[in-house]
């Protein structure tokens, strides 16, 4: 290195030290405006898209199961009975929000698009407990009671029919079959 | 000390049938509980300070909420600090680890014995005042060596290395960088360098002024304070984005105070080291401290002399908010290959000028022509 080099490794250090110094001096003394936003008093405007917290629309639930299948890291669990419409009845839906990782995976996946990302995204809470978010707010046992004694009374239903339709044909020519003929 | 102990005797009647040692002795307890309260408050004041001059360079707004202005954010975070738990890791050494702390810290405040708070305000005015700071600030590598080397963490002994391997190689730029100051007084004692620099308006007396080769020695001390403080462009023990924090990582609660304080009174111990040797230390400009009566003189060049330092202060805390940090192996180049050389060629260029122009600066120059 000569001496040439030397002397010049010093001068841009102190010109460059210089330099740095005017621009932070100039913000020191007027930053302009400040880019700290105070969180709990001022919030920042979510994005269109922000995968905040999971929010299942109940009403519009098949309990398909997809989501449940799909989530990487299980953070959804779903019971459904079977109801006398033959459709799926919600018993529990519940959501482990300190599990889930917002990959959003399951909204994709949801074929009634029940379910949905809502903005919030605070989740300091007491207890573990409360990060399980829960849909149905109906008591599980009762759902299962009521859905047990509506597919009982249908099938009774069914049984009598089908024991008015076996005497029925159990008896030909009687007054169902003239009825029959009218129509 | 004495003197003080025998005036206090003399003047309250009471304290007559009290023995001369303890009196003494109870004048050092007092005047050592005075200095660490300052050296605390420093500490605690500094912190918000630095933490809302590094919010102002960065468009940010620093702490806010804990009192006006969040200038109580300190005394949050010292009480925060004594309730932690105390973690001493399971494989750490627990001597070397417990003992580590305070031996940096008493390092620092060490160093404040003697500092020249005021034109009779310095708690021992040393004949080898310079010498025994430089010696004792040493004190703090091995602290932080051995703090390094006690937590069993690969982070924590690669900083303590780099911190001895730093402090050790700046050591000489300090050194040699003060040593014009002690040329011009011709003593060691920080009093007699303060002196040195009074007369011609308190301000042009000022050895930052004597002559062009004490002006740029002014600099390079400052430079080289800032790498022996472990200051932003040179915090390479601490280096948060590579080692962590270097080597306190393993430190909690009032152990890691212990480390944090000690930071801040090295660094106020650097700037009042640049105040008394360069920038006049408690020469009030255009008055004569020693001449008002005590009281007076006292407090108004205590005043002066912490608006000095603490001016240097927060030059410090620019300069930390502006560089980036520095490689090690820049680190080193810096100051072996330029801070060195410089310190000496300085050095020299002041020697010569003292023995061509008798001892005198170039204020004193034109003040003889007229």
């Amino acid at each position: 290195m000569g001496l040439r080099e030397y002397i010049g490794d010093i001068v841009e250090a102190v010109v460059t030290t210089a330099k740095g110094m005017r621009i932070t001096a100039r913000y020191g003394v007027d930053a302009g405006e400040e880019v700290t936003q105070q969180y709990p008093e001022e919030r920042r405007e979510p994005d269109e898209r922000f995968r905040g917290f999971l929010h299942n629309d109940i009403a519009r639930c098949t309990s398909c199961t997809m989501c449940v299948k799909v989530c990487p890291v299980d953070c959804i669990s779903l019971e459904a009975v079977r109801g006398a419409d033959k459709k799926m009845v919600l018993v529990s839906y519940d959501i482990n929000i300190g599990r889930c990782m917002y990959c959003g995976l399951c909204v994709e996946v949801c074929p009634p698009k029940s379910l949905g990302h809502t903005v919030g995204y605070e989740k300091a809470m007491f207890e573990r407990g409360e990060m399980v978010l829960q849909f149905v707010h109906e008591d599980a046992a009762e759902i299962k009671a009521r859905v047990a004694k509506q597919v009982a009374e249908a099938a009774a239903k069914a049984a009598e029919a089908a024991k008015a339709e076996a005497a029925k044909t159990a008896a030909p020519g009687t007054a169902p079959a003239e009825s029959e003929k009218k129509e | 000390m004495e003197a003080l102990a025998l005036k206090l005797m003399n003047a309250v009647p009471a304290l007559a049938g009290v023995p001369l040692w303890v009196m003494t002795l109870l004048v050092m307890v007092v005047v050592a509980v005075i200095l660490l309260v300052f050296a605390l408050t420093f500490g605690g004041v500094g912190s918000y300070v630095l933490r809302k001059v590094a919010g102002d360079i960065q468009a940010r707004i620093g702490p806010n909420r804990v009192g006006p202005y969040g200038i109580l954010q300190f005394l949050a975070d010292g009480v925060k600090l004594i309730m932690k738990e105390d973690i001493i890791p399971a494989k750490a050494d627990r001597f070397l680890f417990i003992l580590a702390p305070y031996l940096v810290f008493v390092g620092a405040f060490a160093a404040f014995v003697v500092i020249p708070f005021g034109v009779g305000l310095i708690a021992s005015d040393l004949n080898i005042g310079v010498y025994y700071v430089m010696a004792v600030t040493s004190l703090v590598v091995i602290g932080i060596l051995m703090a390094g080397w006690a937590s069993n963490n690969k982070w924590a002994l690669l900083g303590g290395m780099r911190a001895a391997a730093q402090i050790v190689s700046y050591e000489i730029p300090v050194g040699m960088a003060l040593m014009p100051a002690v040329l011009i007084a011709g003593s060691l004692s920080m009093q007699d360098i303060v002196r040195s620099q009074g007369g011609l308006l308190g301000l042009f007396g000022w050895n930052v002024f004597h002559n062009p080769f004490t002006f740029f020695s002014f600099f390079l001390y400052f430079t080289a304070a800032q790498a022996e403080s472990n200051q932003t462009p040179f915090d390479l023990p601490e280096a948060e984005s590579e080692l962590v924090s270097g080597y306190n990582v393993e430190y909690s609660g009032i152990r890691f105070a212990f480390f944090f304080l000690s930071e801040f009174a090295d660094m106020f111990i650097v700037a009042a080291l640049a105040a008394a040797c360069f920038l006049g230390g408690w020469h009030v400009p255009f008055l004569r401290a020693e001449a008002l009566p005590g009281i007076w003189g006292n407090l108004l060049s205590l005043g002066v002399f912490l608006a000095k330092a603490l001016g240097i202060v927060l030059l410090m805390m620019w300069v930390r908010w502006t560089l980036p940090r520095l490689r090690v192996d820049q680190l080193m180049r810096m100051s072996w290959k330029y801070m060195v050389p410089l310190t000496f060629v300085n050095l020299l260029g002041v020697s010569l000028w003292l023995l061509l122009f008798r001892g005198k600066g170039i204020p004193q120059l034109i003040a003889s022509v007229f």
